[in-house]
């Protein structure tokens, strides 16, 4: 990784900080690029293998599952379309959760964020006015990131204003985001006489637009890459980002630098709650233009596990979560013709994520979440 | 609420605690040999799965429970191995495991009877009075007219207290979880005790987790467990630790859910959504009230390598 050798340590000066800081770089220099290809493809690959003796073990030709499944993720264009959808707020939520694991913050809450999200942005679409014409989507835009980064906010501000761990605070506002959805669903914003809890349809000119004419593709991918961009550069590139990446590497060296681990920890939850409240409005606006029950369900979860098989690494995010993304319109594919439940992604995901997580702790890869 | 009401509701604050506290009773063993137990949920989820499952083709509840127990201790081996061999992560590698979890249940749920979740209503386990106990006014009703499970976690509580304050192995448990460098100079393996004490919990949640499909509700449905695993790690830290007053905690997040169940029924001016955000909010409201009082066994969380010494 060129990049990690441009780790400007003139912004900061003394010899215990310099010490830190060749350490630091040091230790990234083991996680270069193939390395931590090989690994992905390899966990991938193992439990890929793991979960052909399930699909046996329920009867079913692993082969024909796994060639049902490819078909499913890339056999047409439609199916493209499909899969690239799928990876959007995967990958914008995972960019987010890498940053926070680069600071050794441990934000799982990405599902409650992504929420929020889809909640503020569905309150704009639905409140504006017929005639506000284009300029609905970025202000829906805009308060689904506010409202993202504001539930990572009250997560934050618990967690360092009273001490308890951000696992606990952001899995259990998860449930709470989760039930605020089904709460104003069933009260202000839903559609009435609808048999299923969802908000009415939005109009026309909240919709995302197209990116390809004939399917189902949103902008939302590109949103997403100009996202990774930007986190990449932030990581790399500036003071804030340095910050993050001293205080994952050695916190004690960070404090004696000076660096505010509530001040950096506060702006990276906020910052990835953003993005995934972003994921939420895109989700809300693109896929379904309305808000819907659930419809954050597992997305936290892939979050974290797009970021691991990343190797936190927030440009390597883009084809983690366009990874996660095909397999998992592949397993929907798979499901409908094989007769192999869907599920499966999950194995394959939480395998893949104790595969990876297992050869960075022997130090395969020398990094450290 | 009239006496029979609050009656029937201190004994439902039981019953709801018992899955809760096999939980935060096993992670309480993972956690002071020094790992962080977010697999706990996982466990559970297996562990009911397990359970049912072999009670649905066996009709033995018996082998169901040991089922429960025995998938729960599978799920924790994958945390055991990945942990304490590989020194992987344990806050992620927990999370790691509920997915997996979640994701080979329903699958299985499936794959193993052809496609399609069979239609599962199995005979719940019923209260068992206790002669005389169970006959006192007042808390007879609420102590001893409680299912098998419910007795069984209760005894559990003082058997893991005494085992942790009592006995030479709960001493090696607390010093793993403390110093494993000090254990292992004394003549312990730290990597050992800290595997059998997450396999060991695992098989606590997952008979946790039975309680649920069996005791409970009579079936398994995808995900069932719903947070109780979390839950229980709030019990846990509420309780600092120690296993009386973790029960406790679980017996407080009990009588939450417990309200909340009536609370419905009250015809209160707030939907039965924002009632159900309860238990998580009053966990995370107990936790923050907590603050940072609590004290964590030393070495939690930290990886233990003979060659790092």
């Amino acid at each position: 990784m060129s990049e990690d050798g441009s780790v400007r340590v003139d912004e900061v000066d003394g010899g215990a900080v310099a010490t830190a800081t060749r350490h630091f770089v040091e230790a990234l220099a083991g996680a270069d690029w193939l390395r931590a290809l090989l690994l992905a493809s390899a966990a991938v690959a193992l439990a890929l293998g793991v979960t052909a003796v399930l699909i046996a073990i329920s009867g079913k030709n692993p082969l024909v599952a796994y060639a049902a499944l490819v078909r499913g993720a890339v056999g047409s264009i439609d199916r493209i379309a499909f899969a690239l959808n799928k990876s959007t707020p995967y990958i914008l939520g995972g960019v987010g959760v890498a940053l926070c694991f680069r600071a050794k913050v441990i934000n799982i809450g990405a599902e409650g964020q992504i929420a929020v999200g889809g909640i503020a942005a569905s309150w704009v679409a639905l409140s504006t006015a017929a005639s506000s014409g284009a300029s609905v989507i970025p202000a829906a835009i805009a308060a689904a990131a506010l409202g993202g980064a504001g539930w990572a906010a009250f997560a934050a501000t618990i967690r360092l204003t009273r001490g308890v761990h951000e696992v606990l605070c952001t899995l259990l506002l998860n449930f709470v985001g989760l039930l605020l959805v089904s709460e104003v669903l069933h009260g202000p914003m839903g559609e009435p006489g609808a048999g299923f809890p969802q908000s009415p349809l939005f109009k026309r000119q909240a919709w995302l637009p197209n990116l390809l004419a004939g399917t189902d593709l949103h902008i939302g991918i590109l949103i997403a890459a100009l996202a990774v961009v930007a986190c990449h550069m932030l990581l790399w590139r500036t003071t804030f980002g340095f910050r993050l990446r001293l205080l994952g590497a050695s916190p004690a060296a960070a404090a004696y630098a000076g660096v505010s681990f509530p001040r950096c920890a506060f702006a990276v939850m906020a910052l990835a709650g953003g993005l995934a409240g972003v994921a939420g409005g895109i989700e809300v606006l693109g896929v379904h233009y309305r808000l819907i029950e659930g419809f954050s369900l597992g997305f936290g979860f892939n979050a974290v596990a797009v970021a691991l098989l990343a190797s936190i690494n927030p440009m390597a995010v883009l084809p983690a979560g366009l990874f996660l993304g095909f397999l998992e319109a592949g397993a929907l594919a798979m499901q409908r013709e094989v007769g192999v439940p869907s599920s499966l992604v999950f194995v394959i995901e939480g395998l893949t994520m104790v595969f990876v997580l297992c050869a960075i702790g022997i130090g395969i890869r020398q990094q450290r979440v | 609420m009239d006496g029979a009401a609050i009656i029937e509701f201190l004994a439902a604050s039981i019953r709801i605690a018992t899955p809760l506290l096999f939980g935060a009773l096993g992670g309480l063993l993972s956690e002071r040999a020094g790992t962080f137990a977010v697999g706990i949920e996982g466990m559970m989820l297996a562990g009911a799965f397990g359970g049912a499952v072999t009670t649905l083709l066996t009709t033995d509840v018996g082998a169901g429970l040991a089922v429960s127990a025995a998938s729960g201790a599978a799920a924790g081996l994958i945390v055991a191995v990945a942990t304490a061999k590989f020194r992987a992560d344990h806050m992620v590698t927990g999370l790691a495991l509920n997915i997996f979890v979640i994701g080979l249940t329903s699958f299985l749920l499936r794959g193993l009877f052809g496609g399609q979740p069979p239609v599962m209503q199995l005979p719940t386990l019923k209260s068992l009075p206790i002669p005389y106990l169970a006959d006192v006014p007042g808390i007879g009703r609420v102590l001893f007219h409680q299912p098998v499970l419910t007795y069984a976690a209760f005894a559990l509580t003082l058997a893991i207290s005494v085992l942790l304050a009592k006995t030479q192995t709960g001493l090696m448990l607390r010093a793993v979880g403390e110093n494993p460098e000090a254990a292992f100079t004394a003549g312990s393996n730290p990597v050992r005790v800290r595997m059998v004490a997450i396999v060991v919990g695992g098989a606590l949640a997952g008979l946790g987790g039975a309680v649920l499909s069996l005791q409970e509700v009579g079936t398994f449905t995808d995900g069932m467990t719903n947070g109780r695993g979390f839950i229980a790690l709030a019990a846990i830290i509420v309780g600092r630790w120690m296993p009386f007053p973790t029960l406790l905690g679980c017996l407080l997040f009990g009588g939450v859910t417990a309200l909340e169940l009536r609370v419905q029924g009250w015809d209160l001016p707030v939907s039965s959504y924002v009632i159900q955000m309860t238990p998580y909010l009053a966990a995370l409201a107990v936790l923050a009230g907590i603050g940072r009082g609590a004290r964590l066994p030393a070495a939690i969380g930290t990886a233990f390598a003979r060659n790092r010494l």
